[in-house]
């Protein structure tokens, strides 16, 4: 080759050397992105690829048992299977969900719309198309395994109330916790170890929702290692679930049957407590339900009885409901008397109604010449209307208030209603408008404004039941335990109340409402239990004056009054308060005021140490109403 | 015969046929680490098998004389149009690409991977009868008709990948063949147009990649999850890496492709930065060392062959790596050495051998 070959490469040499440093200059800054991302945000990718790796599935704790004070279930857990979707092994979506329409019977679109909902979730995660299988239709998907691997039953734990409605209330029942509930418990407790998620079964009411820290244990996880097709390839950890405690209640199963059968066919509600210690030993609202609806699939009908019932079964009556106290409104009137001067012994003459502010007010009787014991033993009304009007509305309202009415008794369950207690100050700030005297005389017989709930009447029946005053704090929790390390605990609501007696007093009001129920003419007479002791105050109250009464259309049952019947027992070392409030139940004295003696006499007899027969006797003696008298 | 035995060490250019058996090495090293236990455990076997052939495929190129294969590179790019031509109505289809020729034993062959050595060939020959300091536009014509023709037949298959590494080639000629400064303008302009221009003939997947390459969060599950999981990959590598076979995001299967176009990130996710930074010194180096080569070449044909080649290697190399950190989008090509894949291994190793053929051929005294 001639040496001019050599010299026309010049050019292609001064060329090399720019490409030669231009690579390596690339070379530089390709490093440098790999340095950002591999030593600069490693961290960052070193956790997403775990998360990518990675899979922690929640393993929930069994839930903790409840039963009642003698350790009978009450609510417990059963095995249940749920059938799940795995749409990255679907084949034909459309005929994986026609097999599941057909044996379910459930309409096509149902399930489509189901697995439409879930679509943005990353297709590993399985849909949740069927809850509680029964064992045949367990059998069924199983035996399709091989067509339908798609379809996978998981064996989970479903919560079941033994006794049905009996205590359906006071329990509650579970529900899935709804996107604000997580929220809002996040907020109330950062940094919680074990909070619920979305979806998960929480208690949604009663002791369920009170205690549901106590009972749900803290649940555990698996975290498996999964590959990009969300196989499990291996398991990397777990932690066991910790169970949730078994909680003991307050109830006595037996006297909340015995309540739950009286109140079959009617409406009310009842409740039966310790005064000294407010443990709550029956707590009935009817009508109720079934609160394993709740957990089993409810069908359209099971629903809609419920929810379009007009007595409500889902409320409960002992404390989300607000009535007038009626007549069992009188021992506080007769506490306001004895405590602002006024002689027992003091008589009105009661002519069958007096005149007030130039309004006639009925009583329904002619009690003639009455002190105040017997006029809590006939009710009379004419005696109340006098001696409130010469109290006046605050010194009625100081009594109400001062047993506790007008606000929340501090029970375990959500939704108490507060009531209200009448006074001066409450028209002006809640009516806008003065107090008008002429209402002190209904108010002074538990009509009116006043308005009550069937717990606080019992609370304040307990302030007059124990001769110390003290005023309980209502509860359902009776002993917590632990189920690993067999440690109990109690929690026991100190009473930080009590009612101060000036002497004679408590004699006073006792001795009245002893009559009530073991002297002739006493409203309850009809209602006495030899040995008892049973004390106690009827009540009824108008259905005329409430909304339905000014409509013209009245059924006859809706006119019918209210009856109330609030009573402790035995009257020395009272053992028990019972409250008994039947909604159209005419008078106190002949629907609640039996129901209520026969609770007395089944705890009386339990705390006396009676044996399962005399229980049983005493709870399955017939139960019918009493002969009416006006109270 | 003795004559040889005692030049052959001396005129072999030892230090490139070390840095690509090294690379070629940590390249089975890497196709065992992503099949290893997978269905296709047998593809380390193969490019073990491919790397020999390669490596015989070289001898046979470094012991023929280059420039017999430039005076006969106008016959051979022929050859190659001809088989182009023929791939589109018959060859065998392959993930929806006519690409393939069936080779006995289950092996297919990709012609357009060769197809890369005789272009070479024909565009170092026309540069040789070009020795000017600036090219004549004829030239220039030739030089672009010379690689437009098989990239309009390689998108027919349809290939885009294999396309694109063709056109580094028109401008690593055009570079070095010395282009005047009205032309660069035109190249530029047009070149903008039909980047521009061709968003509209691009089909739906790969306008997708394009933009999930400017947005890689734009889908999680979608077209960017490619980008994002190998972004992933590399990142968690940290800087020494998850060891041997031991990458997640590549053994468990959220790395894409992770034999082929993604596996310089299976690399960095289980030898962390030091890997990337030692393998990019290798690939670097052989860069560099061929690029000196081709100053020390005894002629401009021999010495704009080796430029031709080793820019083709590098610019495939430099893509691939960005492409995989996700700063150049996805567009399938491969990584030389590294990828699976037997024609891209028996071609890149060819190339090699041409390159040290012309080493060899550096002293005009043979």
């Amino acid at each position: 080759m001639p040496a001019s070959a050599r010299e026309d490469r010049r050019p292609v040499l001064s060329r090399l050397d720019v490409v030669a440093r231009g690579t390596w200059i690339l070379i530089g800054v390709l490093a440098g992105v790999y340095w950002v991302h591999q030593v600069l945000r490693g961290e960052e990718y070193e956790r997403q690829a775990e998360n990518n790796r990675l899979r922690r599935v929640p393993v929930t704790a069994p839930r903790g048992f409840i039963l009642d004070r003698n350790g009978i279930v009450l609510a417990e857990n059963e095995p249940s299977f749920t059938l799940l979707l795995y749409r990255r092994e679907t084949k034909d979506l459309d005929a994986s969900l026609r097999f599941v329409a057909e044996l379910f019977n459930r309409p096509f679109e149902d399930l489509k719309r189901r697995v439409e909902r879930d679509r943005s979730y990353y297709d590993f995660v399985p849909v949740v198309l069927q809850e509680n299988l029964t064992i045949s239709e367990v059998g069924a998907v199983q035996a399709r395994a091989l067509e339908h691997p798609e379809l996978v039953v998981q064996k989970t734990e479903r919560r079941v109330y033994t006794q049905g409605t009996a205590a359906a209330h006071l329990l509650g029942h579970l529900g899935e916790a709804t996107a604000e509930q997580v929220a809002a418990r996040a907020k109330a407790r950062p940094g919680d170890p074990n909070p619920p998620r979305p979806g998960e079964a929480i208690g949604q009411q009663g002791v369920e929702a009170t205690y549901q820290d106590l009972l749900s244990g803290v649940s555990g996880s698996r975290t498996y290692v999964i590959d990009s097709f969300g196989r499990e390839v291996g398991e990397s950890g777990h932690e066991s679930p910790l169970p949730g405690n078994t909680l003991r209640l307050t109830i006595d199963l037996g006297m909340q049957k015995i309540a739950e059968d009286y109140f079959a066919d009617r409406v009310g509600s009842a409740v039966a407590l310790d005064p000294k210690t407010g443990e709550i030993l029956a707590l009935l609202s009817a009508p109720a339900y079934d609160p394993n609806l709740f957990t089993r699939r409810v069908s359209r009908s099971e629903w809609e009885d419920i929810i379009e019932n007009a007595d409500r079964p889902l409320n409960n009556r002992v404390l989300q409901n607000v009535y007038s106290p009626g007549s069992a409104w009188k021992p506080f009137v007769a506490y306001a008397i004895l405590t602002h001067g006024i002689d027992p012994k003091e008589r009105v003459f009661c002519p069958g109604g007096l005149t007030f502010y130039g309004r006639h007010f009925r009583c329904h009787g002619r009690h003639g010449s009455v002190d105040l014991t017997t006029a809590l033993q006939v009710s009379c009304d004419s005696y109340f209307y006098t001696m409130g009007k010469r109290l006046g509305i605050d010194n009625l309202a100081e009594a109400g208030n001062l047993f506790g009415f007008g606000r929340p008794t501090g029970i375990d369950l959500a939704h108490e209603k507060n009531g209200i207690v009448p006074s001066t100050e409450w028209s002006l700030a809640v009516r806008k408008h003065p107090w008008y005297l002429g209402e002190t005389i209904s108010a002074a017989i538990g009509q009116g404004p006043v308005l009550v709930t069937a717990l606080q009447m019992a609370r304040g029946m307990s302030g007059i039941a124990n001769a110390d005053g003290a005023l309980p704090t209502p509860h359902l929790f009776h002993i917590g335990e632990n189920v690993r390390t067999g440690e109990r605990f109690v929690y026991r609501p100190e009473s930080k109340e009590s009612i101060p007696y000036p002497p004679g007093a408590h004699e006073t009001i006792v001795e009245g409402l002893w009559r009530v129920v073991n002297m002739p003419g006493g409203t309850a007479y009809a209602s006495r239990v030899p040995g008892l002791d049973l004390c106690g105050k009827t009540g009824s109250v108008q259905v005329v004056g409430q909304k339905e009464a000014k409509k013209g259309h009245l059924l006859p049952k809706e006119l019918r009054d209210h009856g109330w019947f609030a009573s402790f027992a035995p009257r020395d070392d009272p053992k028990v308060v019972v409250v008994v409030f039947v909604e159209h139940g005419e008078h106190g004295a002949s629907v609640a005021a039996p129901l209520a003696a026969r609770l007395a006499e089944y705890w009386i007899a339990k705390s006396r140490g009676g044996t399962p027969e005399l229980l049983a006797e005493v709870a399955g003696r017939p139960l019918g109403r009493a002969p009416a008298r006006a109270n | 015969m003795s004559r040889l035995a005692e030049v052959l060490p001396r005129r072999l250019d030892l230090r490139i046929l070390f840095l690509a058996l090294a690379l070629t090495a940590i390249g089975i090293g890497m196709v065992v680490s992503t099949t290893a236990g997978t269905p296709r455990a047998d593809l380390a076997g193969k490019q073990i098998f491919f790397a020999v052939l390669g490596l015989i495929a070289a001898g046979v190129l470094l012991a023929i004389d280059y420039r017999i294969l430039l005076q006969y590179s106008p016959g051979l790019y022929g050859l190659t149009l001809l088989v182009l031509l023929w791939l589109p109505m018959f060859g065998t289809r392959i993930a929806g690409a006519k690409s393939w020729v069936k080779v006995s034993g289950g092996f297919q062959l990709q012609p357009s991977e060769f197809a890369r050595i005789s272009i070479a060939l024909l565009l170092a020959w026309i540069l040789e009868n070009d020795d000017r300091a600036l090219l004549r536009s004829r030239t220039i014509w030739a030089l672009a008709a010379a690689i437009g023709v098989p990239v309009i037949l390689v998108m027919l298959q349809p290939d885009l990948g294999v396309a694109l590494t063709y056109l580094p080639f028109l401008l690593t000629a055009l570079f070095f063949g010395g282009l005047p400064g009205r032309w660069w303008a035109i190249l530029i302009v047009s070149g903008t147009l039909a980047v521009g221009g061709s968003w509209f003939l691009l089909k739906d997947y790969q306008k997708d990649r394009i933009r999930t390459f400017l947005d890689p969060n734009l889908a999680a599950r979608g077209a960017g999850y490619q980008v994002r999981q190998a972004r992933i990959a590399i990142g968690s590598g940290g800087i020494l890496g998850k060891g041997w076979k031991q990458g997640t995001q590549s053994r468990l299967g959220f790395l894409p492709v992770r034999h082929t176009d993604f596996i310089f990130a299976a690399l960095a996710e289980e030898w962390g930065f030091v890997g990337v930074a030692v393998f990019l010194a290798l690939y670097g180096s052989l860069i560099a060392r061929s690029l000196a080569l081709a100053r020390d070449a005894r002629d401009r044909g021999g010495s704009i062959l080796v430029i031709l080649l080793v820019l083709n290697i590098a610019v495939q190399a430099l893509v691939n790596v960005a492409m995989n950190v996700g700063v150049m989008p996805t567009t399938g090509i491969t990584l030389p050495f590294v990828s699976y894949g037997g024609s891209s291994l028996i071609a890149t190793w060819c190339m090699v051998g041409l390159m040290l053929s012309v080493a060899y051929r550096r002293y005009v005294n043979v």
